[in-house]
């Protein structure tokens, strides 16, 4: 049929492409290793033998490590429990058509740029916050005690739940108005923070833009678990809220601890909100209500400005190796985690 | 019936809560649309009339209970006609249909009453003179002529480079500079994911492993840690290196030894990288493996069946992956920061003369503009509202790259689910 040569020129011809094709493989995997291998050599190369650091390097860096931290708590205290109420409403009790809303919704929350979320904390929510601590402390004591108190006296009578958050939006909506209005009236100084750029300010815009992820891993983990575990619990006369607290949440737990370490780690190397929010002024100690500088702020500010291969150049080289091993850790616990969780819920599935 | 109540509490609670998770997003949904075009709707001009007798004509610029703040005639240059009125010694306001507004060249406003001769004055009362670019009587306008107003001043923001202060005029070269960066990204971090996915299906020993693992590692870490090593390895490193060779004659003046376009591209890419990793991974594991096995049967080598059946058939996953990494590279603003981004380039990165792209040139970006005008602009009460129409428009952006994203991904699923025998 074919003559021997086209043969042997057509598998030449095969070879050759694939020879190439080896060769786009390893030049480019071998491109991409050398970049991920460069972060951490390049960051752990500040340590070898330089320029003297600056004098009371240490103390500098514990303060900025107390703000990156203080930023990164009062983050977590805003997205945690707004994060994992929705991940197990979402998960537990939604209606299959409010949460093919909610879903996308919160993924174009994480799409947002972190730098909208810094303007709207700074421009916006900064002055307002200066006058109305107390406001938004009462805030958040009355909401979730209306609610629960609602659902005391009237959530028998409700049989679906899945629906339940368009119903109470009203409610919320209206609690929130009291509370704002009351807040309005009383003159502002009850609590005055130290600062208009704080903690507590970051720790708003910085949970807020951590929910999304907070929301999505503990939703998955939540997930997990397979059906037959709720089932054989509703079988035995439990209420989803009792299936959820007693089978699902503790079947889920390690996996919604990841969720919280990863939503930490997160927020400990977000940049953009701290630096437009938090007023960049080292200060250290607790406070909620101080200004505070955090290391990644610290980078994006001092980095550009000083000389290379000065001791001030080593200094935030070294600053941006804490972040780093701080940021890396609680990933790789959190997916250690993870991977565990979703072998034995196989198991478990499988066994099932 | 005690613990059916509690039952019922609890569920109360985390439903409440969702509700106020759907009702901050819509508040921040509705805060960004309404900021966002505000600066584009032509305002009311006001005549105040003081108890003393004396009259300001400006707009509204802020205010509080104590009192309010005018925008009046800028006699010398920007920023300089704030009014601070107390409410206690105003007598009346008004909005007069006759006020005019005057807009100069060089961005600033004159506001007065009257006609065209009363123009003419205003315009010879400009402390440093320049030419009037538009008069307008915004008091006067109807409904359609606002919304022309409007449309226009939309236009302005998108088609016209901002003037010296960075306060007024519009954003074009920020959007084009942001456009050009995420394009160069993708050039880059394309062919590198789609190398490394291959790596990844063909191998499955401890080089994978390791590989895969730094890969998911490299998703935590914070993108300022990009932009230091951006500025270390490739700035201070590369881009010296490359100075002192090529371009020693130009020593001292850096050309690629400052940050610019290509390194910021770069540090981008290996940003997004594992979006577009993972994202072809799952695209590869939705195929059928009989797919795969078929070409394989039929004499095929791995390699061909990646790269002539494999491929093909994931185009979606990867066009997927890299709408994924440009809305991530498109919110990235702390790496660039560090990597060449500026407040007012003096050249576009992209223009007319040959080569047309220019990598080592610094460049403006929305999101730096976004943070600039709202913090660092010397005329707050103008800056802040810039700022929110810049975030308006990143977000629009980056919003609409991950609706398509997300509609790619639906139309792949449909595909493979008629192709999944």
């Amino acid at each position: 049929m074919f003559s021997e040569d086209f043969v042997r020129a057509a598998t030449r011809r095969r070879l050759r492409r694939g020879r190439r094709f080896a060769l786009f493989v390893g030049l480019g995997t071998g491109l991409v290793l050398v970049g991920l291998l460069s972060i951490p050599l390049f960051l752990l190369g500040a340590l070898l033998p330089g320029p003297a650091l600056p004098p009371a390097f240490g103390a500098e860096l514990a303060r900025l490590l107390a703000g990156s931290l203080r930023a990164a708590v009062c983050a977590m205290l805003v997205a945690l429990p707004l994060g994992f109420a929705t991940a197990a409403f979402s998960a537990h009790f939604c209606a299959p058509r409010l949460r093919a809303w909610l879903k996308p919704a919160l993924e174009m929350l994480e799409a947002v740029p972190t730098v909208v979320l810094g303007l709207v904390a700074a421009a916006t929510f900064a002055p307002w916050l200066k006058l109305h601590v107390a406001t938004l402390l009462a805030a958040i004591a009355v909401v979730p005690a209306v609610l629960l108190a609602a659902g005391f006296a009237l959530g028998a009578r409700v049989r679906d739940a899945g629906r339940l958050p368009l119903a109470l939006l009203p409610l919320v909506a209206a609690t929130l108005a009291i509370v704002l209005a009351i807040g309005a009236q009383r003159d502002a100084a009850a609590v005055v923070p130290a600062s208009p750029w704080n903690a507590a300010l970051v720790g708003v815009a910085l949970g807020f833009a951590a929910l999304p992820l907070v929301f999505s891993l503990a939703e998955d983990a939540l997930l997990l678990v397979p059906g037959a575990h709720a089932q054989a619990a509703f079988a035995l006369g439990a209420t989803r809220w009792q299936a959820l607290t007693s089978i699902v949440l503790p079947a889920a737990g390690s996996g919604i601890v990841a969720a919280a370490l990863l939503g930490f780690s997160r927020c400990f190397g977000e940049t953009m909100i701290v630096l437009m929010a938090s007023g960049n002024t080292p200060i250290g100690g607790f406070d909620p209500l101080a200004g505070l500088r955090s290391l990644s702020a610290e980078l994006a500010l001092g980095m550009s400005e000083a000389a290379p291969a000065s001791g001030a150049y080593r200094a935030l080289l070294l600053a941006a190796l804490v972040l780093l091993l701080a940021t890396v850790v609680p990933n790789l616990l959190a997916d250690r985690v993870r991977e565990r969780l979703r072998r034995r819920l196989a198991a478990d599935a499988r066994a099932a | 019936m005690n613990r059916q109540r509690t039952a019922a509490a609890g569920t109360w609670l985390i439903a409440g809560l969702t509700a106020c998770v759907l009702g901050a997003l819509c508040a921040f949904v509705v805060l960004l649309a309404d900021a966002g075009l505000a600066p584009f709707w032509p305002a009311a001009v006001e005549a105040v009339r003081l108890h003393d007798g004396r009259e300001q004509v400006g707009e509204l610029a802020g205010g509080d209970a104590a009192a309010i703040v005018l925008r009046t005639s800028e006699i010398e240059r920007i920023g300089d006609g704030y009014r601070r009125l107390p409410r206690a010694a105003i007598a009346a306001r008004t909005r007069p249909a006759d006020a005019i507004a005057l807009t100069l060249a060089d961005g600033r406003r004159l506001f007065g009453r009257g006609g065209p001769a009363q123009a003419a004055a205003l315009l010879a009362t400009a402390a440093t003179p320049a030419q009037a670019v538009d008069l307008a009587q915004p008091n006067a306008l109807g409904a359609l002529a606002r919304l022309g107003a409007f449309a226009r001043g939309v236009g302005r923001f998108l088609g016209t480079p901002p003037s010296a202060s960075s306060l007024i005029g519009g954003v074009l070269p920020a959007l084009l500079g942001t456009v050009t960066l995420v394009l160069l990204m993708s050039a880059v971090v394309l062919p590198l994911g789609v190398a490394t996915a291959a790596y990844l299906h063909r191998r499955r020993g401890a080089g994978a492993r390791v590989l895969r693992g730094a890969i998911n590692m490299l998703a935590g870490v914070p993108s300022i840690v990009y932009g230091v090593l951006g500025l270390g390895l490739l700035v201070h490193g590369a881009g010296a290196g490359i100075d002192r060779l090529f371009y020693a004659e130009r020593l001292p003046m850096p050309t690629f030894g400052s940050g610019g376009l290509l390194w910021a591209a770069l540090t981008l890419a290996l940003l997004t990288l594992p979006v577009v990793v993972v994202s072809i991974e799952e695209g590869l594991a939705r195929v059928a493996p009989s797919l795969g096995e078929g070409s394989l049967a039929l004499g095929a080598t791995r390699d061909e069946t990646f790269r002539r059946l494999l491929l093909p058939a994931i185009r979606p996953a990867l066009l997927t992956g890299l709408v994924l990494a440009i809305a991530r590279a498109a919110g990235a603003v702390a790496p660039l920061m560090l990597v060449g981004v500026v407040k007012l380039a003096p050249a576009l990165p992209l223009d007319a003369t040959f080569p047309y792209l220019h990598p080592s040139r610094q460049f403006m970006h929305l999101g730096f503009a976004v943070y600039d005008s709202a913090l660092a602009s010397a005329d707050a009460i103008r800056g802040v509202p810039r700022a929110y129409a810049c975030a308006a428009l990143l977000v629009a952006v980056v919003v609409v790259l991950n609706l398509s994203a997300i509609l790619l991904r639906n139309r792949l699923r449909e595909r493979y689910r008629a192709l999944d025998f």
